[in-house]
């Protein structure tokens, strides 16, 4: 009975350990409600993951105060990856995935997160954080391998510009040249407007989606995702405002380069079908020497086969896949003036061909306050 | 092999565990009391000495604290919070403007403006309002926080050498005053005479940075600038800076 009462506070104590491991909530299949319980509940190494994935989900609702939140928190997160990190240090290893890793994303989702952000700051009045945001989101871009398409996206020297500008604190011009000279396939953005108070972004399509290639899945690839709609036209009233894309997050995926992980993740390929191949080899070899009698050399060889075999099959060369799965492909922007009073602004989501395939309205005031401007976002998504 | 240990047939033997006998192997049917019954009197029945017996049973809740461990929670438990200074550099930091930053800056801006002739000989305290500083590096920062600090040394520090404006509690003061001119709430003075004062500076600044990004790391410069402006002029009385540069490099796993 003393051991049975023994046995039983020892079986409770270590259940009463096991329940630092809280379940993760049943889905619900709303993405902010599920995706804050990912936050909560999941693991900490995909937490600015699901903070990207609510943040923008919020956005698309209207709801500001939780997009802000969630992309204040992420962007926190992305300006402490110079500290040590046992996860990225275990993703290095040859034992350990790359998805290990605390995710941050890759610089094209980093990138979007300080758009996004921007634009919450723009909208609070502070354009000059909202440029802060924007000049970021542009040097998650500048390191590329291959300089031609560094720091290349339009948008965001074209918004870097328009807050000097609108701050009063420099003439955008160097900005605006640089948005030129980066400009692709006939969407030149036009020139800076002063007066314009309603300042209007805008995106569509599907964002590009990870996936892995090679034979141990070690080569990290951006997916295009069917896209249909092409452009966008504004209709004000009578008056129309035909919109293309000044920016294209495929193009931005794909022309960066090589990573230096995507070294190291070939790195451990190569371990793995070097030990693969040794484990192969001295078994071929062992059974060989068993054969003919040398049964100590034969065991020799089992061992190394034994060892080489492990080895190859515990090496996780799997490149990370994780994506922020809910960006859209194409930014667009456009700035209007304006009087105070309530406006209606409807955009036609076009296809290639210039065929309306959904329409959006949306009904805003312009406030009487000068030096104030109205920020609108319009996404093709909900959620 | 327990079968053959504990026969069925025996005497005293517990429902469950004649249950789990039956079926071969102790199943979902088996209840907690009757697992642990059988669990214990196969122990005995394998003849382990009783003052073992505590050391078995705390041998089986570490195993199961192990098991616990590589159920993917690395580090359930809190690590505890680390009181630091705000001028410490913690282990927690990026290449932006931190907590030494802003205590490094606020301190030697409000050390020179004391020391300024306008403020250090003036016959009566100037009056001085904070006008928000501009923000130009690549940080998206709380603007306020920079003037905040600074107001809070000069007055904690300058012994009256200084008046500072509430400028943004207005709304709230000329509510208190309307209230007192209507006679709603006492009044010490006379409610209708203007009091509200005007400045006589206005203390404001800019941080711009200067960021570059290679494939050796990043590099963040940022310059503090503050200047006293006098209202009535628009002239500069006094300006002070301070900058700040840090490097650092990602983990290559995310370059």
């Amino acid at each position: 009975m003393k051991f049975a009462l023994t046995f039983l506070a020892a079986l409770l104590l270590g259940v009463t350990g096991c329940a630092t491991k809280k379940p993760l909530p049943a889905l619900t299949g709303d993405l902010i409600t599920d995706g804050k319980n990912a936050i909560a509940y999941g693991p900490a190494k995909d937490r600015v993951l699901w903070e990207y994935r609510v943040g923008l989900a919020a956005l698309r609702r209207g709801n500001f105060e939780e997009a802000k939140r969630q992309f204040d928190d992420a962007i926190t997160r992305i300006g402490g990856i110079y500290t040590t990190d046992a996860g990225a240090k275990k993703a290095r290893s040859f034992f350990n995935t790359e998805a290990k890793k605390t995710f941050i994303g890759e610089p094209y989702e980093r990138a979007m997160a300080y758009y996004y952000r921007g634009l919450l700051y723009w909208r609070d009045g502070e354009r000059d954080n909202a440029r802060a945001c924007f000049r970021s989101a542009q040097f998650q871009d500048a390191d590329t391998e291959k300089n031609e398409y560094a720091a290349d996206y339009v948008l965001l020297d074209y918004l870097d510009g328009l807050a000097s500008v609108k701050l009063g604190s420099g003439d955008g011009a160097d900005e605006f040249s640089r948005a030129v000279k980066n400009a692709r396939g006939g969407s030149q953005p036009p020139a800076y407007f002063k007066k314009a108070n309603v300042l209007v972004f805008i995106e569509f399509g599907n964002g590009p989606r990870k996936h892995a290639t090679g034979r141990h899945a070690e080569q990290l690839r951006f997916g295009e995702q069917a896209s249909r709609i092409r452009s966008v036209n504004l209709k004000l009233g009578s008056q129309q405002f035909p919109l293309v894309a000044y920016d294209d997050l495929q193009w931005q995926a794909t022309t960066r380069g090589g990573r230096v992980m995507d070294h190291i993740l070939a790195n451990k390929a190569v371990f793995k079908d070097v030990t693969g191949g040794t484990a192969v080899a001295a078994a071929v070899t062992g059974v060989a020497l068993a054969h003919h009698g040398s049964g100590e050399a034969a065991l020799v060889a089992g061992g190394v086969a034994l060892v080489a075999g492990l080895l190859s099959a515990t090496t996780t060369p799997e490149a990370d896949i994780r994506t922020w799965d809910n960006l859209p492909r194409f930014l667009t922007f456009a700035a209007l003036e304006l009087p105070p009073g309530e406006h209606s602004l409807a955009i036609d989501f076009r296809d290639a061909s210039g065929l309306t395939l959904s329409t959006r309205t949306i009904t805003f005031t312009v406030p009487p306050v000068s030096g104030q401007d109205t920020v609108l976002f319009l996404s093709e998504h909900k959620t | 092999m327990l079968e053959r240990r504990l026969p069925a047939q025996r005497v005293g033997i517990h429902p469950a565990e004649r249950a789990v006998l039956e079926a071969g192997a102790p199943s979902a049917r088996l209840d907690t009391a009757g697992l642990l019954h059988y669990c214990s009197r196969t122990i005995m029945k394998m003849k382990i000495q009783k003052p073992l017996l505590p050391i078995l049973a705390l041998g089986l809740g570490l195993a199961l604290f192990t098991g616990c461990a590589t159920s993917g929670v690395k580090n359930p438990d809190a690590t505890g919070v680390t009181e630091m200074r705000g001028d410490e550099k913690g282990f927690v930091g990026g290449t932006g403007v931190e907590s030494q930053d802003l205590i490094r800056v606020s301190d030697k801006i409000a050390r020179g403006i004391l020391s300024a002739p306008q403020i250090a000989s003036a016959a009566t305290p100037p009056v001085v309002v904070l006008d928000p500083v501009l923000n130009e590096t690549r940080f998206p920062i709380n603007k306020n926080i920079f003037l905040d600090r600074i107001q809070a040394q000069l007055i904690s520090k300058a012994a009256g050498k200084v008046t500072f404006l509430a400028r943004e509690r207005m709304d709230t003061l000329q509510r208190e005053r309307d209230a007192k001119r209507a006679g709603n709430v006492t009044s010490t003075s006379d409610a209708n005479v203007q009091e509200f004062k005007g400045a006589d500076y206005f203390l404001t600044g800019k941080l711009s940075g200067l960021s570059t990004s290679s494939k050796n790391g990043v590099s963040d410069y940022i310059l503090y600038t503050f200047q006293l402006i006098d209202v009535r002029t628009s002239a500069i009385v006094w300006g002070g800076d301070d900058e700040i540069k840090k490097q650092a490099q990602s983990d290559a796993v995310y370059r």
